[in-house]
């Protein structure tokens, strides 16, 4: 069973995937469709910012909660020798990146003009963090490394597109807007999608070592169940794709209000999806 | 929903695989009965790990914590003075940071009989 701190480190990591990949994604989906999404205003440039400053915590919680983990008390997390060895390791380097990461995205939002493509090196910067420690950049090839980068840049975009196509998809007078915002991104989606899946694929192969630890280890149990969720995520998703979007271009306003209930659900899973992932990410021990 | 969340949550929690626990090898080893209390205890890891924190649990006694020394750095092998507290079971619990920056924990028990 995992002790109290492995479990506050799952939530900080969590929290830490929902802010950066929420705030990257939306940064993402503001600059590809600026034209679909203007009639959202500046709700996109603070959820962004909410959402970085949400990262920040995580990620401060998080560093601090892995000084309790090397004492297994609640003063580690104020340990100054504990601090200042995690400070001195990679620990240290991925949290420095991910302050000016979060900070960038932060800054960026309230900026005119400039600001978006300064929160988007931020949410790169942020996306590129997660290549610097773990179990992936552990396997130390540089291949890994950039499926896991190309990876999360196809998660943002996805999950960036959620918030804005359900935001549209409410307000009858951009169903139009939020139609052609669904089929844009559904073409886009139709690469980005395979590309993420085939990413994650093959970098559970390199951790897994042979797909009978699919089966035999808790760290492949629990892959299974993160995958059985994806495939949860990419129905709803085909379902959004080929019968509500279409419907709301043909003027259907009830095929929005279901769309925006789809989201909902698609939106849980993904956070289940999320769980799953950081638990994998911070307490199991891949096979390989 | 809920049923398969707890089918995940119950396969998550019920793996021994947890903890990222890569021990290789201890003295005593895990479980063994042996006629005397060792001077010395030592572990051995899979990849370079920096021990933060050794404890000694002996029986139902208060816990004690082990002096690290000078072995406050990466390594794959420690050894550390162990107090004699007689017969019965000592269990080691141990915590510390791995090469990877994962904190890593777990524990091996001997009986001196």
């Amino acid at each position: 069973m995992p002790d109290i701190w492995e479990i506050g480190t799952i939530v900080s990591k969590l929290m830490l995937y929902v802010g950066i990949g929420g705030s990257t994604g939306l940064v993402i989906i503001r600059a590809t469709f600026s034209d679909l999404v203007s009639p959202l205003g500046d709700g996109m440039r603070v959820h962004a910012a909410l959402l970085a400053g949400l990262a920040l915590v995580a990620s401060v919680l998080g560093f601090m909660l892995q000084g309790a983990a090397l004492t297994g008390e609640a003063a580690g997390m104020t340990d100054p020798e504990m601090l200042g060895l995690l400070w001195q390791t990679s620990v240290g380097d991925v949290f420095v990146f991910r302050f000016i990461a979060t900070m960038l995205i932060i800054i960026g939002a309230f900026m005119p003009q400039l600001g978006q493509w300064i929160a988007l090196v931020g949410g790169i910067l942020g996306l590129w963090s997660f290549t610097q420690i773990g179990h992936v950049p552990g396997l130390e090839a540089t291949g890994a490394r950039l499926l896991l980068l190309l990876h999360l840049l196809c998660f943002a975009f996805w999950v960036g597109v959620l918030g804005p196509l359900r935001a549209l998809s409410r307000q009858t007078e951009h169903l139009g807007n939020a139609a052609e915002l669904g089929h844009r991104f559904g073409q886009a989606a139709s690469v980005i999608v395979p590309l993420l899946i085939l990413a994650g694929l093959l970098m559970a192969w390199m951790l897994l070592g042979d797909m009978w630890a699919l089966t035999t280890t808790g760290y492949g149990q629990t892959l299974l169940f993160k995958l059985a969720l994806v495939g949860a995520v990419l129905a709803l998703a085909t379902a959004n794709k080929l019968r509500f979007v279409p419907a709301m271009q043909a003027g259907d306003s009830k095929a929005a209000r279901r769309l925006v209930r789809s989201i909902e659900i698609e939106t849980v899973v993904i956070l289940m999806v999320l769980a799953t992932t950081a638990a994998l990410t911070s307490v199991l021990t891949p096979p390989n | 929903m809920k049923n398969l969340t707890s089918i995940g949550l119950i396969s998550m929690l019920a793996t021994s695989a947890f903890a990222h626990s890569k021990m290789e090898t201890t003295t005593p080893e895990n479980g063994a009965t042996i006629a005397d209390v060792p001077s010395m205890i030592t572990f051995s890891f899979t990849d370079d790990i920096r021990l933060t924190k050794v404890n000694m649990i002996h029986q139902d006694a208060p816990s004690v914590m082990l002096d690290l020394g000078e072995q406050t750095h990466f390594d794959r092998a420690f050894a550390l003075p162990l107090q004699s507290m007689g017969e019965g079971t000592y269990r080691i619990e141990w915590r510390g940071l791995g090469a990877d920056g994962h904190a890593m924990q777990g524990e091996f028990t001997f009986t001196v009989d």
